[in-house]
Protein backbone atom coordinates (compact mmCIF):
# COMPACT_ATOMS: atom_id res chain seq x y z
CA UNK A 1 0.00 0.00 0.00
CA UNK A 2 1.34 3.31 -0.87
CA UNK A 3 2.46 6.05 1.70
CA UNK A 4 -0.19 8.21 3.27
CA UNK A 5 1.26 12.05 4.38
CA UNK A 6 -1.51 11.53 7.38
CA UNK A 7 -2.28 8.84 9.66
CA UNK A 8 -6.34 9.25 10.20
CA UNK A 9 -8.78 12.14 8.28
CA UNK A 10 -11.36 13.95 10.60
CA UNK A 11 -14.05 15.57 9.00
CA UNK A 12 -15.20 18.27 11.11
CA UNK A 13 -18.54 20.54 10.62
CA UNK A 14 -18.51 24.12 11.63
CA UNK A 15 -22.47 25.32 12.05
CA UNK A 16 -24.46 28.31 13.36
CA UNK A 17 -26.74 31.43 13.27
CA UNK A 18 -25.31 33.67 10.58
CA UNK A 19 -22.97 36.00 11.26
CA UNK A 20 -21.68 34.11 14.80
CA UNK A 21 -18.22 34.26 13.40
CA UNK A 22 -17.64 30.53 11.41
CA UNK A 23 -16.05 31.31 9.04
CA UNK A 24 -13.62 33.56 11.58
CA UNK A 25 -12.48 31.30 13.46
CA UNK A 26 -11.71 28.66 11.06
CA UNK A 27 -9.88 31.04 9.27
CA UNK A 28 -8.03 31.70 12.58
CA UNK A 29 -7.43 27.66 12.81
CA UNK A 30 -6.14 27.46 9.45
CA UNK A 31 -4.37 30.00 7.99
CA UNK A 32 -3.72 31.95 11.56
CA UNK A 33 -5.33 35.33 10.83
CA UNK A 34 -8.70 37.67 10.80
CA UNK A 35 -10.48 39.27 8.96
CA UNK A 36 -13.33 42.28 9.80
CA UNK A 37 -14.83 42.27 6.76
CA UNK A 38 -18.40 40.56 6.65
CA UNK A 39 -18.90 37.93 3.83
CA UNK A 40 -21.93 35.80 3.92
CA UNK A 41 -20.45 31.97 3.08
CA UNK A 42 -22.71 30.84 0.18
CA UNK A 43 -23.73 27.18 1.30
CA UNK A 44 -20.48 25.20 2.08
CA UNK A 45 -16.89 25.91 1.95
CA UNK A 46 -13.85 23.37 3.60
CA UNK A 47 -10.57 24.10 4.91
CA UNK A 48 -7.74 21.25 5.41
CA UNK A 49 -5.74 21.47 8.09
CA UNK A 50 -2.99 18.86 9.37
CA UNK A 51 -2.33 18.77 13.12
CA UNK A 52 -0.11 15.94 15.17
CA UNK A 53 -1.98 14.38 18.07
CA UNK A 54 -0.20 11.83 20.16
CA UNK A 55 2.29 10.86 17.39
CA UNK A 56 -0.43 10.75 14.94
CA UNK A 57 -0.57 12.81 11.70
CA UNK A 58 -4.37 13.68 12.05
CA UNK A 59 -6.02 15.34 8.56
CA UNK A 60 -8.74 17.66 9.35
CA UNK A 61 -11.66 18.66 6.84
CA UNK A 62 -13.30 21.30 8.64
CA UNK A 63 -16.58 21.82 6.59
CA UNK A 64 -17.47 25.75 6.96
CA UNK A 65 -21.20 26.17 6.39
CA UNK A 66 -23.76 29.47 5.65
CA UNK A 67 -25.67 30.23 8.60
CA UNK A 68 -28.43 31.64 6.96
CA UNK A 69 -31.78 29.69 6.42
CA UNK A 70 -32.10 30.23 3.22
CA UNK A 71 -29.03 27.60 2.37
CA UNK A 72 -30.87 25.15 5.23
CA UNK A 73 -30.85 22.04 2.69
CA UNK A 74 -27.62 22.25 1.66
CA UNK A 75 -25.68 22.31 4.71
CA UNK A 76 -28.02 19.76 6.45
CA UNK A 77 -27.06 17.42 3.41
CA UNK A 78 -22.99 17.64 4.72
CA UNK A 79 -24.22 16.82 8.42
CA UNK A 80 -24.27 13.24 7.93
CA UNK A 81 -20.71 12.79 6.98
CA UNK A 82 -19.33 14.88 10.22
CA UNK A 83 -16.77 13.13 13.06
CA UNK A 84 -17.84 16.57 14.96
CA UNK A 85 -19.66 19.59 14.95
CA UNK A 86 -18.89 22.77 16.46
CA UNK A 87 -22.22 24.54 17.17
CA UNK A 88 -20.87 28.66 17.10
CA UNK A 89 -22.82 31.54 18.83
CA UNK A 90 -22.26 34.79 19.46
CA UNK A 91 -21.82 36.15 23.08
CA UNK A 92 -22.61 39.67 21.86
CA UNK A 93 -25.90 38.21 19.74
CA UNK A 94 -28.75 36.87 22.36
CA UNK A 95 -31.01 35.13 19.11
CA UNK A 96 -27.51 33.19 18.02
CA UNK A 97 -27.94 31.85 21.89
CA UNK A 98 -31.37 31.19 21.93
CA UNK A 99 -31.19 29.33 18.56
CA UNK A 100 -28.61 26.46 19.97
CA UNK A 101 -31.52 24.39 20.57
CA UNK A 102 -32.45 24.62 17.28
CA UNK A 103 -28.79 23.71 15.83
CA UNK A 104 -28.76 20.70 18.10
CA UNK A 105 -32.82 19.55 16.71
CA UNK A 106 -30.47 20.04 13.45
CA UNK A 107 -27.61 17.97 14.54
CA UNK A 108 -30.19 15.19 16.29
CA UNK A 109 -31.91 15.11 12.47
CA UNK A 110 -29.07 14.82 9.96
CA UNK A 111 -26.20 13.67 12.03
CA UNK A 112 -24.53 10.56 12.53
CA UNK A 113 -25.42 9.26 16.35
CA UNK A 114 -22.31 9.45 17.54
CA UNK A 115 -21.23 12.58 16.12
CA UNK A 116 -18.91 14.21 18.72
CA UNK A 117 -20.44 17.95 19.72
CA UNK A 118 -18.43 21.30 20.80
CA UNK A 119 -20.25 24.63 21.85
CA UNK A 120 -18.41 27.48 20.85
CA UNK A 121 -19.14 31.43 22.63
CA UNK A 122 -17.28 33.69 19.45
CA UNK A 123 -16.19 37.34 20.15
CA UNK A 124 -15.17 37.08 23.50
CA UNK A 125 -12.74 39.69 22.59
CA UNK A 126 -16.13 42.10 22.99
CA UNK A 127 -17.15 42.27 26.80
CA UNK A 128 -17.87 45.28 26.36
CA UNK A 129 -20.97 44.26 24.28
CA UNK A 130 -21.32 40.74 25.55
CA UNK A 131 -25.23 39.79 26.08
CA UNK A 132 -25.08 36.05 26.87
CA UNK A 133 -23.10 35.21 30.31
CA UNK A 134 -20.35 32.92 30.22
CA UNK A 135 -22.52 30.74 32.94
CA UNK A 136 -24.79 30.53 30.46
CA UNK A 137 -23.24 28.79 28.19
CA UNK A 138 -21.96 26.33 30.34
CA UNK A 139 -24.88 25.58 31.60
CA UNK A 140 -26.34 24.35 28.16
CA UNK A 141 -22.94 22.50 27.43
CA UNK A 142 -23.37 20.85 30.56
CA UNK A 143 -27.27 19.92 30.12
CA UNK A 144 -26.59 18.41 26.85
CA UNK A 145 -23.30 16.92 27.70
CA UNK A 146 -20.83 18.50 25.67
CA UNK A 147 -17.63 20.32 25.67
CA UNK A 148 -18.09 24.27 25.79
CA UNK A 149 -15.26 27.29 25.22
CA UNK A 150 -15.32 30.64 24.39
CA UNK A 151 -13.28 31.79 22.04
CA UNK A 152 -12.36 34.56 20.20
CA UNK A 153 -10.79 34.40 16.61
CA UNK A 154 -9.87 38.24 16.45
CA UNK A 155 -7.90 38.23 19.58
CA UNK A 156 -6.69 34.43 19.12
CA UNK A 157 -8.36 33.42 22.04
CA UNK A 158 -8.85 29.29 22.78
CA UNK A 159 -9.38 28.49 18.78
CA UNK A 160 -6.77 26.13 18.29
CA UNK A 161 -7.66 24.11 21.50
CA UNK A 162 -11.30 23.98 20.56
CA UNK A 163 -10.07 22.49 17.28
CA UNK A 164 -7.85 20.23 19.13
CA UNK A 165 -9.39 19.24 21.45
CA UNK A 166 -12.47 18.11 19.35
CA UNK A 167 -10.28 16.24 17.04
CA UNK A 168 -8.76 14.33 20.48
CA UNK A 169 -11.99 13.49 21.44
CA UNK A 170 -12.96 11.68 17.95
CA UNK A 171 -9.40 10.28 18.26
CA UNK A 172 -9.88 8.88 21.67
CA UNK A 173 -12.69 6.53 20.43
CA UNK A 174 -11.30 5.59 16.91
CA UNK A 175 -10.44 2.10 16.97
CA UNK A 176 -6.92 1.67 16.01
CA UNK A 177 -6.85 0.33 12.56
CA UNK A 178 -2.89 -0.04 12.54
CA UNK A 179 -1.53 -2.50 14.74
CA UNK A 180 2.13 -2.04 13.47
CA UNK A 181 1.47 1.47 14.45
CA UNK A 182 4.54 2.80 16.79
CA UNK A 183 2.01 4.56 19.17
CA UNK A 184 -1.01 2.65 20.16
CA UNK A 185 -1.89 4.66 23.35
CA UNK A 186 -4.50 6.86 23.16
CA UNK A 187 -6.00 7.34 26.39
CA UNK A 188 -3.22 8.72 27.91
CA UNK A 189 -3.75 12.13 29.43
CA UNK A 190 -3.45 15.11 27.20
CA UNK A 191 -4.58 17.55 29.00
CA UNK A 192 -8.20 18.06 27.65
CA UNK A 193 -9.80 20.33 29.73
CA UNK A 194 -13.16 21.40 28.30
CA UNK A 195 -15.48 23.33 31.04
CA UNK A 196 -13.00 24.47 32.87
CA UNK A 197 -11.02 26.14 30.48
CA UNK A 198 -10.62 29.66 30.67
CA UNK A 199 -11.32 32.87 28.13
CA UNK A 200 -11.06 36.34 28.32
CA UNK A 201 -10.32 36.65 31.71
CA UNK B 1 -62.26 92.13 -47.81
CA UNK B 2 -62.19 94.93 -45.09
CA UNK B 3 -64.71 92.79 -42.44
CA UNK B 4 -61.50 89.99 -42.23
CA UNK B 5 -58.85 92.66 -41.82
CA UNK B 6 -61.65 94.19 -38.74
CA UNK B 7 -59.86 91.30 -37.04
CA UNK B 8 -62.64 89.43 -34.68
CA UNK B 9 -65.91 88.26 -36.65
CA UNK B 10 -65.49 87.57 -39.65
CA UNK B 11 -62.46 85.16 -38.18
CA UNK B 12 -64.97 82.84 -36.95
CA UNK B 13 -65.59 81.29 -41.01
CA UNK B 14 -61.84 80.93 -40.85
CA UNK B 15 -62.39 78.43 -38.37
CA UNK B 16 -62.66 74.15 -38.44
CA UNK B 17 -65.80 73.11 -37.88
CA UNK B 18 -65.14 70.90 -34.37
CA UNK B 19 -63.39 74.22 -33.40
CA UNK B 20 -66.28 76.49 -33.12
CA UNK B 21 -67.73 77.54 -30.20
CA UNK B 22 -70.69 79.63 -29.61
CA UNK B 23 -69.57 83.02 -29.82
CA UNK B 24 -68.32 82.02 -32.53
CA UNK B 25 -71.85 81.22 -33.94
CA UNK B 26 -72.77 84.52 -32.53
CA UNK B 27 -69.96 86.02 -35.20
CA UNK B 28 -71.06 84.26 -38.00
CA UNK B 29 -74.65 85.39 -37.50
CA UNK B 30 -73.51 88.69 -37.09
CA UNK B 31 -71.12 88.87 -40.17
CA UNK B 32 -74.44 87.32 -42.49
CA UNK B 33 -77.33 90.18 -40.68
CA UNK B 34 -75.09 92.46 -41.43
CA UNK B 35 -74.29 91.44 -44.96
CA UNK B 36 -78.53 90.69 -45.40
CA UNK B 37 -78.86 94.29 -44.42
CA UNK B 38 -76.86 95.17 -47.90
CA UNK B 39 -79.63 93.22 -49.65
CA UNK B 40 -82.50 93.51 -47.90
CA UNK B 41 -84.24 96.52 -49.38
CA UNK B 42 -85.32 94.06 -52.20
CA UNK B 43 -88.44 93.14 -50.40
CA UNK B 44 -90.47 90.04 -49.57
CA UNK B 45 -88.36 86.86 -50.39
CA UNK B 46 -85.32 88.49 -48.84
CA UNK B 47 -86.95 88.83 -45.28
CA UNK B 48 -88.42 85.22 -45.73
CA UNK B 49 -84.78 83.77 -46.22
CA UNK B 50 -83.55 86.29 -43.69
CA UNK B 51 -85.58 84.58 -41.41
CA UNK B 52 -84.84 80.82 -42.60
CA UNK B 53 -80.78 82.04 -41.84
CA UNK B 54 -81.87 83.09 -38.39
CA UNK B 55 -83.34 79.40 -38.11
CA UNK B 56 -80.88 77.67 -39.52
CA UNK B 57 -77.94 79.83 -37.36
CA UNK B 58 -80.34 79.00 -33.70
CA UNK B 59 -80.02 75.46 -34.73
CA UNK B 60 -76.03 75.99 -35.39
CA UNK B 61 -75.85 77.39 -32.06
CA UNK B 62 -77.83 74.48 -30.71
CA UNK B 63 -75.78 71.91 -32.30
CA UNK B 64 -72.43 73.80 -31.19
CA UNK B 65 -73.38 73.87 -27.98
CA UNK B 66 -74.20 70.59 -27.58
CA UNK B 67 -71.05 69.91 -28.99
CA UNK B 68 -68.80 71.52 -26.83
CA UNK B 69 -70.72 70.66 -23.72
CA UNK B 70 -70.39 67.00 -24.73
CA UNK B 71 -66.83 67.46 -25.57
CA UNK B 72 -66.31 68.74 -22.23
CA UNK B 73 -67.96 65.87 -20.54
CA UNK B 74 -66.18 63.43 -22.38
CA UNK B 75 -62.97 64.65 -21.36
CA UNK B 76 -63.60 64.93 -17.75
CA UNK B 77 -64.81 61.35 -17.55
CA UNK B 78 -61.63 60.06 -19.53
CA UNK B 79 -59.38 62.49 -16.88
CA UNK B 80 -61.51 60.51 -13.82
CA UNK B 81 -60.77 56.86 -15.53
CA UNK B 82 -57.42 57.91 -15.65
CA UNK B 83 -56.48 59.09 -12.50
CA UNK B 84 -58.41 56.04 -11.53
CA UNK B 85 -56.65 53.41 -13.41
CA UNK B 86 -53.56 55.20 -12.07
CA UNK B 87 -54.68 54.26 -8.35
CA UNK B 88 -55.60 51.30 -9.03
CA UNK B 89 -52.05 50.23 -10.59
CA UNK B 90 -50.41 52.10 -7.58
CA UNK B 91 -52.50 50.09 -5.02
CA UNK B 92 -52.20 46.68 -6.86
CA UNK B 93 -48.11 47.17 -7.14
CA UNK B 94 -47.88 48.00 -3.75
CA UNK B 95 -50.49 45.17 -2.00
CA UNK B 96 -49.59 42.64 -4.72
CA UNK B 97 -47.72 40.18 -2.51
CA UNK B 98 -50.31 40.36 0.10
CA UNK B 99 -53.52 40.18 -2.24
CA UNK B 100 -52.52 37.98 -5.79
CA UNK B 101 -49.92 35.82 -3.95
CA UNK B 102 -49.83 33.60 -1.41
CA UNK B 103 -48.20 33.90 1.94
CA UNK B 104 -44.85 31.79 1.10
CA UNK B 105 -44.73 33.28 -2.40
CA UNK B 106 -42.32 35.70 -3.45
CA UNK B 107 -42.38 38.87 -6.49
CA UNK B 108 -39.45 38.55 -8.33
CA UNK B 109 -38.58 41.81 -10.59
CA UNK B 110 -37.28 40.91 -14.07
CA UNK B 111 -35.43 44.20 -14.90
CA UNK B 112 -33.32 43.72 -11.48
CA UNK B 113 -29.86 42.05 -12.18
CA UNK B 114 -29.58 40.85 -9.19
CA UNK B 115 -32.62 39.07 -9.31
CA UNK B 116 -32.35 35.11 -8.06
CA UNK B 117 -32.29 33.29 -11.04
CA UNK B 118 -30.53 29.74 -10.18
CA UNK B 119 -32.46 27.12 -8.14
CA UNK B 120 -31.04 25.30 -5.04
CA UNK B 121 -30.19 22.22 -6.50
CA UNK B 122 -27.70 24.16 -9.55
CA UNK B 123 -26.53 25.84 -6.46
CA UNK B 124 -25.74 22.47 -4.58
CA UNK B 125 -24.03 21.47 -7.86
CA UNK B 126 -21.68 24.36 -8.18
CA UNK B 127 -20.61 24.39 -4.91
CA UNK B 128 -19.75 20.89 -5.08
CA UNK B 129 -18.04 21.33 -7.88
CA UNK B 130 -16.11 24.24 -6.34
CA UNK B 131 -15.29 22.11 -3.57
CA UNK B 132 -14.01 19.26 -5.37
CA UNK B 133 -11.76 21.22 -7.50
CA UNK B 134 -10.29 23.15 -4.00
CA UNK B 135 -9.63 19.60 -3.16
CA UNK B 136 -7.51 18.35 -6.09
CA UNK B 137 -5.81 21.91 -6.31
CA UNK B 138 -4.42 21.47 -2.30
CA UNK B 139 -3.87 17.41 -3.31
CA UNK B 140 -1.48 18.78 -6.07
CA UNK B 141 0.41 21.85 -4.15
CA UNK B 142 0.53 18.91 -1.11
CA UNK B 143 2.38 16.59 -3.83
CA UNK B 144 4.05 19.16 -5.61
CA UNK B 145 5.42 20.34 -1.96
CA UNK B 146 6.37 16.30 -1.58
CA UNK B 147 8.27 16.41 -4.84
CA UNK B 148 10.34 19.30 -4.66
CA UNK B 149 11.24 18.51 -1.30
CA UNK B 150 12.91 14.99 -2.49
CA UNK B 151 10.57 13.74 -0.30
CA UNK B 152 8.95 11.09 -3.00
CA UNK B 153 11.53 8.26 -3.34
CA UNK B 154 11.84 6.80 -7.17
CA UNK B 155 9.47 4.75 -7.41
CA UNK B 156 7.10 5.19 -4.88
CA UNK B 157 3.53 8.03 -5.03
CA UNK B 158 2.94 9.76 -2.46
CA UNK B 159 -0.81 9.31 -1.69
CA UNK B 160 -2.68 12.05 -0.73
CA UNK B 161 -6.14 12.34 -0.23
CA UNK B 162 -9.00 14.31 0.51
CA UNK B 163 -12.43 12.66 0.72
CA UNK B 164 -15.08 15.10 -1.21
CA UNK B 165 -17.58 12.54 -2.14
CA UNK B 166 -20.53 14.79 -2.09
CA UNK B 167 -22.35 13.68 0.94
CA UNK B 168 -25.98 12.66 -0.07
CA UNK B 169 -28.70 12.44 2.70
CA UNK B 170 -30.62 9.63 1.54
CA UNK B 171 -27.70 7.33 0.97
CA UNK B 172 -25.74 7.46 4.63
CA UNK B 173 -22.31 6.75 4.79
CA UNK B 174 -20.84 3.91 7.20
CA UNK B 175 -17.62 4.69 8.26
CA UNK B 176 -15.98 7.52 6.90
CA UNK B 177 -12.60 7.42 7.48
CA UNK B 178 -11.92 4.72 5.83
CA UNK B 179 -14.23 5.17 2.49
CA UNK B 180 -11.84 7.73 1.82
CA UNK B 181 -8.60 5.58 1.50
CA UNK B 182 -10.12 2.77 -0.29
CA UNK B 183 -11.16 4.80 -3.37
CA UNK B 184 -9.37 7.99 -3.93
CA UNK B 185 -10.91 10.13 -6.84
CA UNK B 186 -10.44 10.16 -10.62
CA UNK B 187 -8.91 13.57 -10.31
CA UNK B 188 -6.00 11.99 -8.02
CA UNK B 189 -5.26 9.81 -10.37
CA UNK B 190 -4.91 11.80 -12.90
CA UNK B 191 -2.48 13.77 -10.78
CA UNK B 192 -0.51 10.98 -10.16
CA UNK B 193 -0.35 9.33 -13.49
CA UNK B 194 1.37 13.38 -14.10
CA UNK B 195 3.46 12.80 -11.74
CA UNK B 196 4.82 9.21 -12.60
CA UNK B 197 4.93 10.43 -16.64
CA UNK B 198 7.36 12.87 -15.44
CA UNK B 199 9.40 10.63 -13.85
CA UNK B 200 10.14 8.33 -16.47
Amino acid sequence: MAKKTYDLLFKLLLIGDSGVGKTCVLFRFSDDAFNTTFISTIGIDFKIKTVELQGKKIKLQIWDTAGQERFHTITTSYYRGAMGIMLVYDITNAKSFENISKWLRNIDEHANEDVERMLLGNKCDMEDKRVVPKAKGEQIAREHGIRFFETSAKANISIEKAFLTLAEDILRKTPVKEPNSENVDISGGSGVTGWKSKCCS
Amino acid sequence: MEELSESSPALAFEKEAFELTVEDVYDISYVIGRDLLKISTTGEEVSDLQFKIVRVLEMFETLVNKYNLSLEELKMERDNLKSELDRIVRESSAGQEAQTLGPNKLVVDLKDPNRPRFTMQELKEVLQERNQLKAQLLVAQEELQLYKSGMLPQGEQAMVEVDLVSPSPSKPVPDTTDETKEEPNEGMTTIRKLFSFRRK
